[in-house]
């Protein structure tokens, strides 16, 4: 009876204690996949449409009809229609293409410039660490879109100035988080040890110490990616942007202002295009830093 | 880590909703200060001038700043908004376009018209206490002609001018080195305005910041993109007959605001933060004409109305098919119903309907037809590519459009559908909007089509748009490009004829020749409106469909 009692209540002990393990990590790793899973698809459509706009948009973007302007959202355009007579649903889906390349290119640029800066920078270590650091400072105590701002401003309005401007305002992000990152890993005794066994230091940094110091700049470039399209979109709002026939987002919010009292559509689901991808770009980056970061795996 | 960051966004937050409060802050003080008496109150109150109703602040919202305050050195309308309350004119027009006394009492002209005598009146001075006489304006005439002034609108405006003389205190005698049926009229225009010799002695290039004149309001400040505030000029009483108040404006000053948001601009006025508002986008107007607490003026201004000039000294424009062919091409109806909602007049000649002679039988007397477009460029050789846009000898039909930032009266999605348009037609248009227009379209001429408007008080204002004479584009030609002998005639016989009959018949003729020369798109005329508190009244307008604010009142709503 007692021994029954006692081999009863070990399993009961033993059960519960599998099962409170076991609840949270299932949780929290339900609800992170399911954000980022949402996350994922909806930049794969971003993506899909910027790739393939024609599958997607119902209608020309750039057809005008002057007998449908400013329709509010109905059936046969989904976002409504502009003060051209345009399907805003169709120039929303166009226009991801500009507002995504500048988005990732941007990051591209930006990130491979910050990261060989930052690389040279915490490999040299010394005064060019010092020089490449304190430029990069510089740089940074100017905020990011005013640095955008005034660059697109002197070189004018196209695609490539666009892109070099949002980029520059990404390079000392990037810069400083590698040069720690790659410092850090320097450090490690594992390195020491390659070090010690006469390993050539090309072959050090590019087996050892880039794989170990690479996962936060990725995170980085994820969350930058919704960065730099809102920087992208906040210079075309502004009247810096490419002047083109298809507008992208940033423009497409910035023609509609002057409706919003009349039409709130025309700048309402650019609006939400925008904040839906940058919103996803945080959370996937979000999602890519707790799958990347040893210290929580531990927890 | 993540605490951390949650920590900077939650003090971000913070920082923001600081810097928000800090904004509506200030739109409180700003609000609240027209309720302050100003000073200009007390004066009334003491008894001065007893029966002047209440003065108070008229702040009234203007679309974009004006370039400059000195009227000989201006050329945007919206600075005539504001140099009209500060400078008077020789003489007046009136509602029909006839010439009355202002500043001048009187005239003669001579029987070859050649010679104006004024008669000035004798109790004006200027601001700054400098006794307005026949001086000052010989002074002011000689100032705009003179090329170091670097004079712009005023130069054309004066045109026949050559020299003046002074025969006693308040008698001036301008002659002309050939006769001027405009010379009147063009004195009428603000930008003509008299302006202070000792100021404009004192200030040199910078009277564009510090304007003295004698009109019914006086130059406060200027702080730039902001506001300008003129203040009432306590001494006025020589106000021409157009205005009913030809003494001291009821108002105490007048803040004009630069707000070229459309949106903010008309929130402003709906909201109360400024009584008037100018330029409501057509598509508010609907909605202001439902809102009880706001009443919408609305003129249509004179002059030239917001035409395409095609360059046609660049090729291919400067074949006559060509140009038709643009002519054709682009569907002005299209344009005034989606962009105006039909607020807007669709223009059809050089000229505004107000304008004398304008040739009404121009209206409606050709209509958009891309086929026809298509034929006419077929004709020249221009042949569809694979994509669409038509070659020929290897090149590409490109049309370079040329249109100003910011986008003033949408403007600039004018060219946003003309290129879709003429994309059509097989025409590749690059679309350029700029703020440098006085360098890429003035000074280099480096467009095939620039849109532009003027007001104006005479058709004469053709002269420097279709005379080939006109050096206003890179110093030789004007903005059409046009040099034609037949059109140079009419302009010339126009401006010396002094029969109105004859001359209405030879400025039809002009507006009919330009047009046959397809030398130019005419797009809208502009209607100038106003959209105002109900507590604003007696805001008139001049001929030109400039504000005039001489007889405005403020009442407590």
């Amino acid at each position: 009876m007692t021994v029954k009692d006692f081999v009863l209540g070990k399993t009961v002990w033993r059960e519960s204690k599998r099962q409170t393990a076991a609840r949270p990590r299932l949780r929290s790793l339900g609800t992170g996949d399911w954000l980022a899973a949402v996350s994922g698809v909806i930049l794969a459509f971003a993506a899909l449409c910027a790739l393939f706009p024609g599958w997607i948009a119902p209608y020309s973007p750039t057809s005008m009809e002057a007998d449908r302007v400013l329709l509010p959202p109905g059936a046969a355009h989904y976002f409504g229609t502009d003060y051209f007579g345009r399907d805003i649903f169709s120039v929303v889906v166009y226009g991801a293409r500009d507002s995504l390349l500048i988005g990732v290119a941007s990051v591209l640029a930006g990130g491979l410039a910050g990261c060989i800066i930052g690389a040279a920078a915490g490999i040299a270590g010394g005064v060019i660490d010092l020089i490449l650091m304190r430029f990069i400072e510089i740089v940074m105590t100017i905020p990011g879109i005013l640095l955008a701002l005034a660059i697109a401003a002197v070189l004018g309005p196209n695609l490539f100035n666009m892109i070099f401007a949002v980029a520059v305002s990404m390079v000392p992000g990037f810069a400083r988080v590698f040069r720690s990152q790659i410092i850090s890993v320097k450090g490690r005794a594992f390195i020491t040890a390659a070090r010690s066994i006469g390993m050539p230091a090309p072959r050090i940094f590019f087996r050892h110490v880039l794989p170990n110091a690479w996962s936060p700049v990725l995170v980085m470039a994820t969350i930058g990616l919704g960065t730099s399209i809102l920087t992208a979109a906040g210079l075309s709002f502004l009247g810096l942007g490419v002047v083109k026939e298809i507008p992208d987002w940033g423009t497409l919010l910035s023609q509609g202002r002057g409706y919003l009292t009349v039409a709130w559509w025309i700048s309402t689901f650019p609006g939400i295009a925008i904040t839906l991808l940058v919103l996803s770009g945080n959370i996937l980056g979000d999602w890519l830093r707790d799958r990347l970061d040893p210290k929580r795996e531990q927890r | 880590m993540r605490s951390r960051s949650k920590m900077r966004r939650w003090k971000m937050a913070v920082l923001g909703v600081n810097a928000l409060l800090l904004v509506l802050a200030g739109c409180q003080t700003q609000r609240g200060e027209p309720g302050a008496p100003p000073e200009g109150q007390a004066a009334s109150a003491n008894g001065v001038d007893p029966v002047q109703p209440a003065g108070g602040e008229l702040t009234f919202a203007l679309a974009t700043s004006p370039d400059s305050l000195d009227p000989h050195r201006s050329g945007l309308a919206v600075a005539v908004r504001v140099i009209r309350t500060i400078h008077d004119s020789l003489v007046v027009q009136d509602d029909n376009g006839q010439i009355k006394p202002w500043l001048a009492e009187s005239w003669d002209i001579s029987d070859d018209g050649l010679t104006y005598t004024f008669k000035l009146r004798e109790d004006v001075k200027f601001h700054d206490g400098t006794p307005f006489n026949a001086e000052a304006v010989k002074y002011n005439f000689d100032r705009i002609v003179n090329p170091e002034t670097k004079a712009r609108n005023a130069v054309a405006l004066l045109r026949p001018y050559e020299s003046s003389e002074v025969v006693d205190e308040h008698t001036i005698r301008v002659h002309l080195f050939e006769p001027s049926s405009a010379f009147l009229g063009n004195l009428s225009q603000a930008l003509l305005g008299i302006v202070s010799p000792t100021a404009a002695e004192k200030y040199g290039e910078d009277l564009v910041r510090h304007p003295v004149g004698t009109g019914p309001f006086k130059f406060v400040s200027w702080s730039e993109n902001a506001s300008i505030t003129v203040e009432r000029n306590e001494d006025y009483h020589w106000a021409p007959e157009t205005v009913q108040n030809a003494g001291v404006p009821y108002l105490d000053r007048i803040t004009f605001h630069i707000i070229p948001e459309e949106a903010t601009r008309i929130g402003s006025v709906q909201s109360g933060q400024v009584l008037a508002a100018e330029t409501v986008p057509p598509q508010n107007i609907a909605s202001l004409e439902q809102d009880p607490g706001i009443q919408i003026f609305k003129t249509d201004t004179n002059g030239l109305p917001y035409t395409l000039f095609i360059n046609q000294s660049r090729e291919p424009w400067n074949e006559l098919k060509a140009r038709k062919a643009l002519l054709y091409g682009v569907n002005v109806d299209a344009i005034i119903k989606s962009l105006y909602l039909g607020t807007y007049e669709r223009a059809w000649s050089p000229l505004a309907p107000g304008m004398l002679g304008y040739n009404k039988a121009l209206e409606n007397s050709f209509s958009y037809d891309p086929g026809k477009a298509a034929a006419l460029l077929d004709e020249l050789g221009w042949k569809a590519g694979g994509d669409g846009i038509r070659e020929k000898d290897g090149k590409k039909l490109t049309l370079h459009y040329v249109e100003v930032s910011p986008n003033r009266e949408k403007r600039n999605d004018i060219a946003a559908m003309i290129q879709q348009q003429l994309k059509q037609i097989g025409i590749d248009v690059k679309v350029e909007i700029t703020k440098d227009y006085r360098t890429v379209v003035f000074e280099n001429g480096d467009y095939d089509l620039y849109g532009n408007s003027q007001v104006n008080s005479d058709p004469e204002a053709l002269r420097s748009f279709y005379h080939s004479s006109s050096t206003s584009v890179a110093g030789k030609q004007s903005l059409s490009g046009l040099k034609d002998p037949a059109v140079d005639r009419l302009l010339d016989e126009g401006n010396v004829e002094t029969d109105t009959a004859k001359r209405i018949k030879i400025y039809e003729q002009v507006q009919q020749e330009i047009m046959d020369r397809a030398a130019i798109i005419p797009i809208y005329v502009f209607p100038y409106t106003v959209a105002a508190s109900r507590s604003v009244s007696g805001l008139s307008f001049d001929y030109l469909g400039y504000p005039i604010f001489n007889d405005v009142v403020l009442q407590e709503k």
